[in-house]
């Protein structure tokens, strides 16, 4: 493991064992996250990248588990591997939320309806510290403070429904900074809300990072999210990383058809209505019907042979920069 | 949360106003002379037919329906419920001997059924799919489909003549009629009517609580790195439990037409052997009051559920 | 379920899928919920098998129902009477089966019935709103409130104790649950834009209420009928066991159970009023087991 990476997935393998069928929906991925640096995992959805979410924190769903592979996270310059703890282990527990923090994509159902938001804040606090339940309440309403909550100290005593769902997910962001975690992951974190709002929260997020060195995993689904924040990219195809690397390798110099036709797809503002828009042909396979070979063959525009027949190895083209196609030198 | 309840009971007056005049009508449709209901027995005996007539126009008989419903109603207002055609004893006098019997034994039978229902059901969604859920699944579904009263006859057949464990019927022993000393005669029927309900309560809070484990919040407690217990007791129950009182509330009127049953079968003096011995013998009085009094108590109860309610989930607004 | 008995379940699935044994079927997802829950199977079979064991009862027994041998009183199964017979000598086999006939029916139609005016009542007013609706759904209120019991005693001594009195009596104090069943569900669809669409058309209100909205709303009405004929046939027992239901003299389910009142034939005769009613609890829990299976099929959130 380098030195500057606080979590380190390898070959990762998940299947989900749901309706009496197997579902292999990660089939060997692999990435790094770097210390203070946000890596975007972007794809459709169905492609698993809120399993790989979920998988770092082992908050995978009951019909399913990791068949193989590692995950390893710098623990106070040990060596953890995540995946050989217990799902719910002490030792995984006390990284949950201490080290590793999490936040959803719907505010609106991620924060427990019965109890106020202070209680969800200071329960998160007095699971990993020793403080009273008065000094919990008085950090809570600080959190939310430094979130941009106006009026925290009213609001810390109302329930989720009074809140709108901007503040929701500040109130949840509050909750996830509570004990300053090494790690952020953000699964699709403004999918449920306005533009101008993401654009807030996103901006939160950045700042927390650069203030606490904190690295964030964040999962989204949307080009111009993963141009505004990201560090690193992986780009997921049906249980693959199918290109990864800086974000400036990827989105500059993108080799693999998928990425591209990505890019295609998507309007940038300012250039009126002229735009060549190029939406992806055909759509995403049935899980239990794969193509043999690379997942995105059916679909692809540079489809040879040789790609029905076996999933492409990884290719190192240049840096950092990963790639898994066959046809990736003609790629440009 | 006082308005509420001020309004919620206001709502109850006009709801009341229908149903009596509903129960008044059947009085009216009843077989039977209306002068019967409203004398002492003893007293009508000794009158001609002249004195009764000049009493039917005393006592309004002879008015439009409307004005006999009216003056009823303000009979009953002032605990003037009409006379049992069989003693000649007033209804009031006959609720007030049988009432505390028959709410002593669903009071219990709801404890009984609520306390272990919410129980098992949640153990059994924490469980789910262990030998000991199927086994109360099973037991769950059979509770549900045993008519009460063979539960109740296969119980006295066990437990008082083959195990001789318990008393036969009745409320109480002569001689030994503190609370505690009773227990032993409230067991069996209130467990009995208990059962379907427990069974009910058992299924619905097994799904409810499976429901609300499957929730994101579940997730996000979990992501906390809340204790296991934590996440489900506090977390899951918590949220699951609204829709068992509610449940609960909606059983209600099964409850207490379950113990019209349960009574006759524990001869438990209680309203509802009354009620049923009033049915046969076409006691109208005794009847329609009895009718009037499950209907208050019903809607009343669910008065308290909806303020149970209202604690529990704060999403429920009280305004 | 332990973490061991289900990582072994999903190698097996694993296994399975790797060899290429599970074939994607072509099946409609409902049916092959439904067909492959055993408990729902097992209670169609057993509802199947009891309807057709009343309906066809000349052909399991030859002697009536209702034939009093008084040399024959409450005597011990036997191969003359396998269940034996009662205290005035009826053979309780005859009995159950002919018996069956009346409880299924009274059961069965009763919540058809409530349905059939429930369910049109729901769907129409639940559409179309305003004062329709609101008068409606407070009569349902009224009937609700009372304890069904009671309310089936109460008309009973008014209209008098008759086999069609109680069938009617349980229509009428069954459709208010059918109604406001029916009516939720037209509320939520009545939302969708494919009804706004269809407004938009100027497609009568009747039809869209009957013939685009009712269809989404089967799933539940057939769970509510299993529910309801369940519930209608323990009704019908504990009435008749409290002499209130259907008349002494024909047998119905709940009529046999009467005589389990006398503690003395309690104690001593067992057949009068065991089998009868293990007979009523499994009918009751083969259409519960149907009306679950009905539900989980109907449901597109659960996961097997």
């Amino acid at each position: 493991m380098e030195k500057d990476t606080v979590l380190e997935v390898k070959d990762l393998n998940v299947s989900f064992y749901t309706n009496q069928r197997c579902n292999n929906v990660l089939r060997g991925i692999s990435f790094s996250l770097r210390k203070g640096k946000t890596l975007c995992v972007v794809g459709e959805s169905g492609c698993g990248k809120s399993v790989t979410a979920s998988s770092v924190m082992q908050l995978l769903p009951e019909l399913s588990r990791i068949e193989g592979g590692s995950i390893t996270y710098r623990y106070r310059d040990e060596e953890v591997r995540i995946d050989k703890l217990g799902k719910n282990s002490s030792q995984m527990r006390a990284l949950r939320g201490e080290e590793i923090a999490m936040i959803f994509q719907d505010p609106m159902t991620a924060l427990n309806p019965v109890f106020t938001v202070g209680y969800q804040i200071s329960e998160m606090l007095r699971a990993h510290m020793r403080i009273s339940e008065k000094e919990a309440m008085a950090r809570s309403v600080e959190l939310l403070k430094d979130m941009g909550v106006p009026l925290p100290e009213q609001r810390v005593h109302e329930y989720p429904h009074q809140f709108s769902g901007g503040m929701r997910q500040r109130a949840m962001i509050a909750m996830a900074m509570a004990c300053k975690p090494k790690i952020l992951i953000a699964d699709e974190p403004t999918t449920a809300l306005d533009v101008t709002i993401q654009a807030q929260i996103f901006d939160l997020m950045l700042e927390l990072k650069e203030k606490n060195d904190m690295a964030i995993l964040l999962i989204t689904h949307d080009m111009g999210v993963v141009a505004e924040m990201a560090d690193d990219v992986a780009v997921m195809y049906m249980g693959n990383i199918v290109e990864s690397g800086t974000a400036e390798e990827v989105l500059g110099s993108p080799r693999h058809p998928y990425t591209k036709a990505l890019l295609a797809s998507i309007p940038v503002l300012g250039r009126g209505h002229n735009q060549d828009l190029q939406p992806i042909k055909g759509s995403t396979p049935d899980p239990f019907d794969r193509p043999h070979g690379c997942q995105f063959e059916p679909r692809c525009g540079f489809s040879c042979p040789e790609c029905s027949l076996a999933m492409p190895e990884e290719v190192i083209v240049s840096g950092t920069h990963m790639v898994r196609c066959c046809r990736c030198k003609e790629v440009v | 949360m006082v308005n509420f309840i001020i309004r919620k009971v206001l709502l109850l007056i006009p709801m009341m106003l229908v149903i009596s005049f509903l129960i008044y009508a059947g009085i009216e449709l009843m077989p039977g002379d209306a002068v019967d209901f409203l004398l002492p027995p003893d007293a009508l005996a000794t009158m001609n037919p002249q004195e009764l007539e000049i009493l039917r126009e005393e006592l309004g008989l002879n008015d439009p329906f409307l004005i006999r419903f009216f003056n009823w109603l303000v009979g009953i207002l002032h605990g003037d419920f009409g006379y049992s055609i069989q003693s000649g004893v007033p209804v009031s006098t006959l609720l007030a001997n049988t009432l505390p019997a028959t709410l002593e034994l669903s009071v219990a039978a709801l404890f009984i059924s609520t306390l272990f229902g919410t129980l098992l059901g949640v153990v059994s969604a924490l469980k789910k799919g262990s030998i000991g859920d199927n086994i109360l699944t099973v037991a769950g579904m059979i509770g549900v489909a045993i008519p009460q009263f063979l539960f109740g006859l296969i119980m006295i057949i066990v437990f008082v003549f083959n195990l001789g464990w318990l008393p036969v019927g009745g409320r109480m022993t002569p001689g030994h009629e503190a609370f505690f000393q009773r227990l032993d005669h409230l067991i069996l029927p209130a467990v009995v009517l208990g059962l379907s309900m427990t069974a009910g309560v058992m299924r619905y809070s097994r799904a409810s609580m499976l429901d609300s484990l499957g929730k994101d919040f579940i997730k996000t407690a979990r992501s906390k790195g809340l204790p296991e217990w934590r996440v489900n007791l506090l977390h899951g129950l918590r949220v699951a439990l609204s829709p068992v009182v509610v449940l609960i509330g909606f059983r209600l009127p099964m409850l207490i037409g379950g113990a019209v049953v349960i009574e006759q079968v524990f001869q438990w003096p209680g309203v509802g052997q009354m009620f049923v011995a009033a049915v046969r013998t076409q006691n109208t009085p005794v009847i329609m009051m009895v009718a009037f009094f499950s209907v208050l108590i019903v809607l009343i109860a669910s008065i308290l559920i909806d303020i149970v309610t209202a604690l529990l989930d704060p999403r429920v607004k009280l305004s | 379920m332990n973490s061991k008995s289900l990582n072994r379940k999903m190698d097996e699935l694993q296994r399975k899928e790797k060899a290429g044994l599970l074939e994607t079927s072509n099946r409609s997802r409902t049916l092959r919920k439904l067909t492959s829950n055993k408990l729902a199977l097992i209670g169609a079979f057993l509802f199947i098998v009891m309807v057709f064991l009343s309906v066809f009862a000349f052909l399991f027994t030859q002697y009536d129902p209702n034939a009093i041998d008084l040399r024959n009183r409450l005597s011990p199964p036997s191969r003359e009477h396998i269940l034996g017979t009662d205290q005035i000598g009826r053979d309780v086999w005859a009995r159950i089966l002919y018996g069956g006939r009346i409880s299924i029916f009274i059961g069965v139609g009763s919540a058809l019935g409530s349905a059939l005016i429930g369910v049109s009542l729901g769907t129409y007013a639940g559409y179309r709103g305003g004062w329709l609706d609101s008068v409606i759904m407070k009569i349902s209120e009224v009937m609700i409130s009372f304890p069904q019991i009671i309310l089936v005693s109460l008309l009973v001594t008014i209209v008098g104790q008759s086999l069609w009195n109680l069938f009617f009596i349980f229509i009428l104090t069954g459709w208010p649950s059918m109604y406001r069943m029916a009516r939720s569900q037209m509320l939520s669809i009545r939302e969708e834009e494919y009804i706004q669409a269809l407004k938009a058309f100027g497609i009568p209100r009747y039809v869209i209420a009957f013939k685009h909205m009712l269809p989404n709303a089967i799933g539940p009405t057939f769970v509510n009928i299993t529910l309801s004929t369940a519930m209608f046939i323990l009704q019908e027992a504990s009435l008749s066991f409290l002499g209130l239901g259907v008349p002494l003299e024909q047998a119905t389910w709940g009529n046999i159970l009467n005589i389990a009142q006398d503690l003395t034939i309690l104690r001593s005769a067992w057949w009068t009023w065991l089998p009868v009613g293990i007979v009523i609890t499994v009918f009751v829990l083969a259409i519960n087991f149907m009306g679950d299976g009905l539900r989980d099929a109907a449901d597109p959130t659960q996961v097997g």
